[in-house]
C-alpha cells in the first residue's frame, strides 16, 4: 500500500521539485537577491523558530502599515456613509415639514389657559379675557412688594435721573452708583463682606458654581437642587456625588465616601463644595442649616447655598435661612440669592468674603458677559431692602397666611401637601390612587395628572381665584382664596372618580 | 420675575449609552473606557493640542534612529559589554523609555486653562491625531521598535533566555499598548468598592416614591 501511495504521489513530487528549480534560478536573476538571500541566511542563524517568530512580527508590521487611517474621536460614532444612490433616494423622498408643528388640542387648550393680565402685576391683577379682578396666587410676591407705592416712587425717580438701559456688562461701562448702593445694601443687609449683583436670578447660580468649581474638583450636591444649579453642576466639569433629598444622614454617608475614595486612589486634596438650597425649588423643603454648617466643618467642604425662595421670606426681618437659624452669614462661603424672588426686582446676587466677591468679577460669567440690570430695578432693590428692615410685620402676616392655607389644604382630600410648613412656596400634589400596599411600582401617568390640574386651575379661575398648573401658591389674603382652591380640588376629583 | 411654567416638572434625562459597569463587581480585571463622554470630547476640540502635534513634525521621527544609534555607541564603550547585553540594554531601554512617554503619563502638562483638563484621562499615544488610528506617525512608532528588535536578532546571535525576553519587552511595551482595540481602555486590577455615580440610597428613602416630582431622577445619568 505504502508504494502505491508513492507511486501515486511521484509525479507530484517531481513537478515540485521542478518549480522550486525554476523559481531558485529566477530569483538569483534578479539583481540584489544575493544581498537578501545572505541576510536571511545570516538572520536565520539555523533557528527556524526564532525565524517563524520573526516572520509573523514582519507580517504583522506590515498589515499595520497597510490599513488606512480610521476617523478622529470627535467625528462621532454615528457617522453613516451613504452611497451616491442612497442620497438621491433620500434627497427625492424629502417632503418639508411646517417650521413649528401644529398644536395638539392638549397643547392648545394648554395655550389658551394662560391668563393674560390688563394693567400693572400686583396681589390682585384685572384678567384680560374677563374683565375680572382675581386674586394672584402664583407670583413671587412674598411680602407684598410688588405693587408698593414706595417702590413705585423712587423707580419712577430713578428712571428720570438715569434712564432705562444700562448699556453694557458691569465690567464695560454698566455699573451704575445704584448698583454698587445695592451691593453694599444686600452685604449689610445680610452681614457678609460683600456682595455682587447678577442680571438674571436663573443664570446667578450657574455662573457662581462654575467660577469656583473646576474640573477635578468634587461636588456634593442634593438629588433636587433646581435646574440652574444642575446646569451650573454640568459647566463646571467638577466630579458630582449626589445624596439623598434633604437626608444630612446622606449627606454624611456621601462625605465620609468620598474621604475614603480619594485615600484610596491616593489624590492630591482638591477642593470640595456642598451645594444645596435653603427652601428647595421643587417641593419647598427646607434644610437644616446649623446641622449642615457643622458637617462642612467638619469635612472641610465649602458651603454653597442658593437662597433663591428664602432670601427675603425668612427670618425676622427676611434675610433668610441665616436669621432664622440665627447662624452667621460669614459661615456659608457663597450665599446665593434672588433680588427677583425676595426684592421683587429682578436679578440676582452673590454674598461672601471680599475674595470670594472679587473673583466672580473676573471669573462670573454672567456676570463678565450679561449686561447689567436697569438703574431703576437696582434701587427698587435697595428701596425693598428698607421696607423689610421697617416692616418686619408683613413677614408675619406671611407668615399667618401660609398657616391659613395650609390649614385648610390639608384637609383636602385627593391631594397631599409638599414640603416644610413654613415654606412661603406651597406645593401639592395628586395623591395616587393604589395603595401603599401595592407590590408593582406606581405608574405616573403625567399627562392624565395635568390635566386634572390643569382642570383645577381653570375652575379656581372661575371662581375668580387665578391659580396655576404649576402647582405654587403664595401670599395671599384670605382664607377664601384657600376654601375656593379647596372647593376646586374637590369639584374635580370627584367628576374623576 | 419668572413665571411658573407647568413644563417644570418633567426633567428628564437621557441616560447615554456609553455609560459603562457603574455596578459594584467583584472581579479582579475590569476593563474600563475612559474618556468618552461627550463633555470631555466638545472640551477636546476646543483648541489645538500641542502637547500631541510634534509626532507629526519633520525629525520627529529621525529623532529615534538618532537617539538608538548614540545609544549604541555608549553603551558599547562600557568596558566588558558584549554584544548581547548590548543590544539587550538598547532594546529594553528604548522600549521602556517609550512606554513611559506615550503610554504611562497621561494628561498635558502646560496650558491647563485652554483645555481644562480635558486630556487628564489620555495618554500621549491616545492624543496623537485625536484619536484617529494606522495614521502615519502611529504607523512609524509602531514600526520603529519592530525594526529595531529585527535588527538586534539579525546582528547578535541570542541566547534563548535573552531572546524571550526581548521578545516579551517588545510585546508587552510595544505592540499591545499600541493595538487600536485597545484605544481608551483601561485595565483595572481588583477595584472591588469602587463608589460609582450615585450613592447607594439610605434604608430611609422611601421606597414606594409618593412625590412625583422626585419619578424622573436626573442625578444618575450624566454627572460625575
Amino acid at each position: 500500500m505504502d508504494s502505491s501511495t508513492s507511486v501515486a504521489l511521484e509525479p507530484l513530487l517531481s513537478f515540485l521539485t521542478f518549480s522550486f528549480s525554476k523559481l531558485e534560478s529566477g530569483f538569483y536573476r534578479i539583481p540584489g537577491s544575493a544581498v537578501v538571500a545572505r541576510y536571511v541566511k545570516s538572520s536565520h542563524q539555523n533557528d527556524p523558530g526564532r525565524t517563524i517568530l520573526e516572520l509573523i512580527l514582519v507580517i504583522f508590521a506590515i498589515r499595520t502599515l497597510l490599513q488606512s487611517r480610521t476617523r478622529t474621536d470627535r467625528s462621532g460614532k454615528h457617522f453613516i456613509k451613504f452611497s451616491e444612490k442612497e442620497i438621491d433616494e433620500l434627497v427625492d423622498e424629502w417632503v418639508p415639514e411646517p417650521l413649528v408643528q401644529p398644536l395638539s388640542e392638549w397643547e392648545q387648550k394648554d395655550l389658551s389657559s394662560v391668563p393674560i393680565i390688563a394693567g400693572p402685576n400686583g396681589p390682585k391683577p384685572k384678567l384680560l379675557a374677563t374683565g375680572k379682578i382675581v386674586t394672584n396666587l402664583a407670583s413671587f410676591n412674598f411680602a407684598g412688594l410688588a405693587g408698593n407705592e414706595k417702590v413705585k416712587e423712587r423707580a419712577l425717580e430713578t428712571l428720570q435721573k438715569y434712564g432705562l438701559g444700562s448699556c453694557g456688562p458691569p465690567g464695560f461701562y454698566g455699573t451704575i452708583d445704584v448698583h454698587l448702593d445695592l451691593e453694599r445694601d444686600i452685604a449689610e443687609f445680610l452681614g457678609t463682606e460683600a456682595s455682587i449683583l447678577y442680571s438674571q436670578g436663573f443664570s446667578t447660580i450657574s455662573s457662581v458654581i462654575p467660577a469656583f468649581c473646576k474640573r477635578g474638583d468634587i461636588i456634593v450636591a442634593d438629588r433636587s437642587v433646581n435646574f440652574a444649579i444642575q446646569k451650573g453642576i454640568l459647566i463646571s466639569r467638577s466630579t458630582v456625588r449626589w445624596f439623598d433629598h434633604n437626608d444630612l444622614k446622606s449627606l454624611e454617608d456621601t462625605l465620609i465616601s468620598v474621604e475614603k475614595e480619594r485615600k484610596k486612589r491616593k489624590g492630591p486634596l482638591t477642593r470640595r463644595f456642598i451645594i444645596t438650597e435653603g427652601i428647595f425649588e421643587r417641593d419647598g423643603e427646607m434644610v437644616d442649616l446649623p446641622k449642615l454648617v457643622e458637617l462642612k466643618l467638619k469635612y472641610k467642604y465649602r458651603l454653597i447655598m442658593d437662597e433663591s425662595i428664602s432670601f427675603g421670606t425668612m427670618g425676622r426681618t427676611g434675610r433668610g435661612l441665616t436669621e432664622l437659624y440665627n447662624v452667621p452669614a460669614s459661615q456659608i462661603d457663597m450665599l446665593v440669592g434672588s433680588v427677583a424672588n425676595g426684592l421683587c426686582s429682578a436679578g440676582g446676587f452673590c454674598a461672601g468674603s471680599a475674595i470670594v466677591v472679587d473673583h466672580q468679577r473676573i471669573n462670573g460669567t454672567s456676570f463678565v458677559f450679561s449686561a447689567s440690570m436697569p438703574a431703576l430695578l437696582a434701587t427698587s432693590g435697595s428701596e425693598a431692602i428698607t421696607f423689610l428692615r421697617n416692616n418686619p410685620s408683613v413677614l408675619l402676616n406671611l407668615q399667618d397666611n401660609i398657616r391659613a392655607i395650609r390649614a385648610v389644604l390639608e384637609k383636602t382630600e385627593g391631594i397631599t401637601l409638599l414640603g416644610h410648613r413654613a415654606s412661603p412656596i406651597i406645593h401639592f400634589c395628586l395623591r395616587t390612587q393604589q395603595q401603599s400596599f401595592s407590590v408593582t411600582q406606581p405608574t405616573y401617568d403625567y399627562e392624565a395628572e395635568e390635566r386634572i390640574l390643569q382642570d383645577i386651575v381653570d375652575d379656581s379661575i372661575a371662581n375668580r381665584r387665578a391659580a396655576n398648573a404649576g402647582e405654587t401658591f403664595t401670599w395671599t389674603r384670605d382664607e377664601k382664596a384657600a376654601g375656593v382652591v379647596k372647593a376646586s380640588v374637590t369639584r374635580i376629583l370627584s367628576k374623576r372618580r | 420675575m419668572s413665571r411658573p411654567s407647568p413644563k417644570l416638572l418633567h426633567l428628564t434625562v437621557q441616560v447615554p449609552a456609553d455609560i459603562k459597569g457603574r455596578r459594584r463587581s467583584g472581579s479582579i480585571v475590569k476593563v474600563e473606557e475612559v474618556g468618552g463622554r461627550t463633555e470631555e470630547l466638545l472640551d477636546r476640540s476646543a483648541y489645538l493640542n500641542i502637547n500631541a502635534n510634534w509626532v507629526n513634525a519633520k525629525g520627529a521621527w529621525l529623532i529615534h534612529v538618532v537617539l538608538v544609534f548614540m545609544g549604541k555607541i555608549i553603551i558599547d564603550t562600557i568596558p566588558g559589554m558584549t554584544q548581547q547585553i548590548s543590544w539587550t540594554l538598547v532594546n529594553l531601554i528604548y522600549l521602556n523609555l517609550s512606554y513611559l512617554m506615550f503610554h504611562w503619563v497621561t494628561g498635558i502638562p502646560f496650558d491647563n486653562e485652554l483645555h481644562g483638563g480635558a486630556y487628564d484621562d489620555l495618554t500621549l499615544w491616545e492624543q496623537i491625531d485625536d484619536g484617529a488610528q494606522y495614521t502615519p506617525s502611529k504607523k512609524w512608532l509602531f514600526t520603529a521598535p519592530i525594526l529595531l528588535f529585527l535588527a538586534s536578532t539579525h546582528y547578535t546571535n541570542y541566547n534563548p533566555w535573552l531572546f524571550a525576553i526581548n521578545l516579551t519587552a517588545l510585546i508587552v511595551l510595544a505592540i499591545i499598548p499600541k493595538l487600536p482595540q485597545l484605544h481608551r481602555q483601561r485595565v483595572r486590577f481588583l477595584t472591588g468598592d469602587a463608589s460609582g455615580v450615585s450613592t447607594p440610597v439610605t434604608p430611609s428613602f422611601p421606597k414606594m416614591d409618593q412625590n412625583p416630582l422626585h419619578a424622573a431622577n436626573p442625578t444618575d445619568a450624566r454627572f460625575g
